[in-house]
């Protein structure tokens, strides 16, 4: 009689302790969750920065070829060599 | 008796004495890591955490990007990318001669040298600053342990050697050494960064932490357009090359605001690798170097005559047959000329009418309207190393002294101060500061300072600049000295000059090197451009007339194009067009005698 008098106020605490260890065990699963996406974002935000240079860089390479392409000297050479000359003076209507 | 009776083990007391001791155990290593864990969080906590960031942070300086200098219209001029450097920590390199041997090969550099950075024992060395892409992935290929690469920021000028004495260069650390690099560093360079970034075991960063934010430097928006410079500087490099010249200097100018729109120099270097040439050639020789002006100082002369009121352009002078003498010296003129009109003077760039000129003038009145035109002060253009030219203290001159200065000797200026004073003539009397820089702009483009034309005074009167500018036409009509630069639809004023040069070894003026100039702005009655052209020891040939002149028409013909500025019909008068006829004409103006500019 006893005995049953005792695991019968035992089972809250046991319903209790594993409440609270459920609980515990969840949030340690959600807060390890959280840690992992947020080191996930960190690589994804690392590498999208990364690509972000990268693109900012090439853009910089691209015009400094466009840059190279337009110049004049570069320009004149090929218009030279395919037979252009200079507009006389005579040959130019400027347009108001 | 007694009954003795073994007593059963009690089961309760067995599990609970086993339960103590696991318990016991148990709470010895709870304890133990109860009192670790103290002691590694309070007690050595901190030593340990920073311990660790050592291990997982990285700490970065970024360097700012520098800003982009950019012509007129935008076009890149210099700009920074992002190039790999390599180098090397020797202490892990296990076969340093076998590694230098290949290296040195891969990267074209001189194996003793590698072998000796890689055999030095330091932690870090550089092995080679900014390789090009192929380099690059060679050596990567190669995969040596120790060897590793750092990326830098590299200056790039695309359009190589044009305007290069004007923009300058950086060095391999990112700083501006010449021309606007230089003048412009602060704004150039930006702000750096500072950040920590989280590295995993594989030394991957996956977060980071913003201690400083930097900030990327200003662009520049210069008033040089990459077109006319080009025109400029390949007329100059043909004249230079024609007459076998030592080096020449040529501007294009807009009169009205005192904006330059080309600073042309030859010889040319390319800012890429400005090591492989002299130093002399990096100068903005343009408003670095002065030099006597010769003839073209005429016109600041005949601009003081008229402002003065002491002259008119019909003012007659006795140019005395050729010769004549100021104290102990003789004046010649090249064509002898007997009496001439103060316009016929600058028309026929007499040296005797100039002296005349000079002696109705007051000297003190003299100095200081040549110290209105700019002489002997800095004008402010913004490029590092102008000079304010050298203009002596009146008391001091002596007789011939103020006769030779007359014709441009015994002062001197530089092709800047010498355009910016005829610029004043055109400009209705009123100098201007020259300037190369018209806007600093952010990373995204704002405007973060503009620069407007500043006018620095009045030099003369609006009527006595405009009859000067008549008088200057007749200097490249027929029979005056600047009849090569003559252009057909467009009325020229200009002025011719042919000064000797101070021979620095005997002394006294060299009997055969000449700077040979022609100053002039276009169209006459509305300046829209004004040029000079300065070409330094031309041989076979050494007058302004011949040799700068030409150069001078090429520049303002072609400019003149480009700007889409209409021409009109030629005024009667006018010497040789330019044009298909041209050569003929030329051949028959050519006859026209050339007197000394």
């Amino acid at each position: 009689m006893k005995r049953g008098k005792v695991s019968k106020k035992r089972h809250p605490m046991v319903a209790v302790g594993i409440a609270l260890m459920v609980v515990f065990l969840a949030e340690l699963l959600v807060y390890t969750w959280c840690r992992v996406q947020y080191v996930r974002t960190g690589y994804e935000i690392t590498e999208a920065t990364n690509h972000h240079q990268r693109l900012v860089e090439l853009h910089r390479k691209l015009k400094v070829e466009e840059a190279r392409l337009r110049s004049p000297e570069r320009i004149m050479r090929i218009a030279q060599q395919r037979g252009l000359v200079m507009p006389d003076s005579k040959q130019v209507v400027v347009i108001p | 008796m007694r009954i003795w009776r073994t007593k059963k083990p009690d089961p309760l007391k067995w599990i609970r004495f086993r339960i103590i001791i696991v318990g016991s155990v148990l709470g010895v290593c709870f304890a133990f890591i109860v009192v670790r864990a103290f002691q590694f969080q309070v007690v050595e906590g901190r030593q340990l955490h920073s311990e660790a960031a050592v291990r997982y942070t990285r700490a970065y300086h970024d360097t700012s990007k520098r800003g982009t200098i950019y012509e007129r219209n935008h076009a890149e001029l210099a700009l920074s990318v992002d190039v790999d450097s390599i180098c090397a920590h020797p202490k892990q390199i296990q076969s340093p001669k076998r590694v230098a041997r290949r290296l040195a090969q891969v990267l074209n550099l001189r194996n003793a040298s590698v072998r000796e950075k890689l055999c030095s024992g330091k932690s870090f060395v550089w092995i080679k600053r900014h390789v090009d892409p192929a380099e690059d992935s060679v050596v990567r290929a190669l995969k040596i342990d120790g060897i590793d690469f750092v990326t830098e920021s590299r200056r790039f000028y695309p359009l190589k050697s044009l305007a290069a004495q004007v923009v300058g260069f950086c060095g391999v650390d990112g700083r501006g050494l010449e021309g606007l690099e230089f003048y412009y560093d602060a704004f150039l360079k930006g702000r750096e960064s500072r950040r920590t970034v989280l590295r995993d075991a594989l030394g991957r960063g996956f977060t980071e932490e913003l201690f400083s934010e930097g900030q990327p430097g200003y662009n520049l928006i210069l008033n040089i357009d990459k077109n006319i410079q080009y025109i400029a500087e390949q007329a100059l490099s043909e004249g230079v090359r024609k007459f076998w010249a030592k080096s020449g200097m040529a501007l294009v100018i807009v009169p009205r605001t005192g904006a330059i729109l080309a600073m042309a120099h030859v010889p040319r270097f390319n800012p890429n690798a400005f090591g492989q040439y002299k130093p002399w050639v990096w100068r903005n020789r343009a408003l670095t170097d002065p030099f006597e002006p010769g003839s073209t100082f005429k016109i600041l002369l005949v601009g003081a005559a008229l402002e003065s009121g002491t002259c008119t352009p019909d003012s007659k002078f006795y140019c005395e047959e050729g010769a004549y003498r100021i104290g102990r010296k003789v004046v010649h003129d090249v064509h002898p000329h007997a009496e001439l009109s103060l316009q016929d003077i600058l028309k026929y760039s007499s040296n005797i009418g100039a002296a005349k000129v000079g002696e109705k003038l007051s000297p003190v009145y003299f100095y200081n309207k040549l110290k209105e035109f700019g002489l002997g002060e800095k004008l402010g253009v913004d490029c590092p190393g102008e000079t304010s030219g050298s203009l002596r203290p009146v008391r001091s001159w002596s007789q011939i002294d103020a006769g030779a200065i007359c014709f441009g000797q015994g002062v001197s200026m530089s092709s800047l101060q010498l355009a910016m004073a005829v610029s004043a003539i055109a400009n209705d009397g009123v100098l201007m500061k020259p300037y190369l820089v018209n806007e600093i702009t952010d990373v995204q483009g704002r405007t973060i300072k503009r620069f407007q034309p500043i006018a620095l005074r009045r030099v003369i009167s609006p009527e006595k600049a405009r009859d000067l500018t008549r008088m200057m036409r007749r200097t490249v009509e027929k029979g005056g000295t600047g009849v090569e630069a003559a252009l057909m639809g467009y009325n020229v004023a200009g002025k011719t000059g042919t000064a000797q040069k101070v021979d620095q070894e005997a002394g006294g003026y060299a009997k055969d090197k000449y700077m040979a100039s022609f100053v002039g702005f276009v169209p006459a009655e509305n300046p829209a451009i004004l040029v000079l052209v300065a070409i330094d020891e031309p041989q076979e040939e050494h007058y302004g007339g011949m040799v700068a002149a030409p150069v001078f028409r090429r520049i303002a013909s072609k400019t003149l194009r480009y700007l889409k500025i209409p021409s009109k019909p030629a005024t009667p008068g006018q010497a040789h067009p330019e044009g298909p006829q041209r050569p003929a004409e030329r051949l028959r103006v050519s006859h026209g005698e050339p007197q000394m500019g």
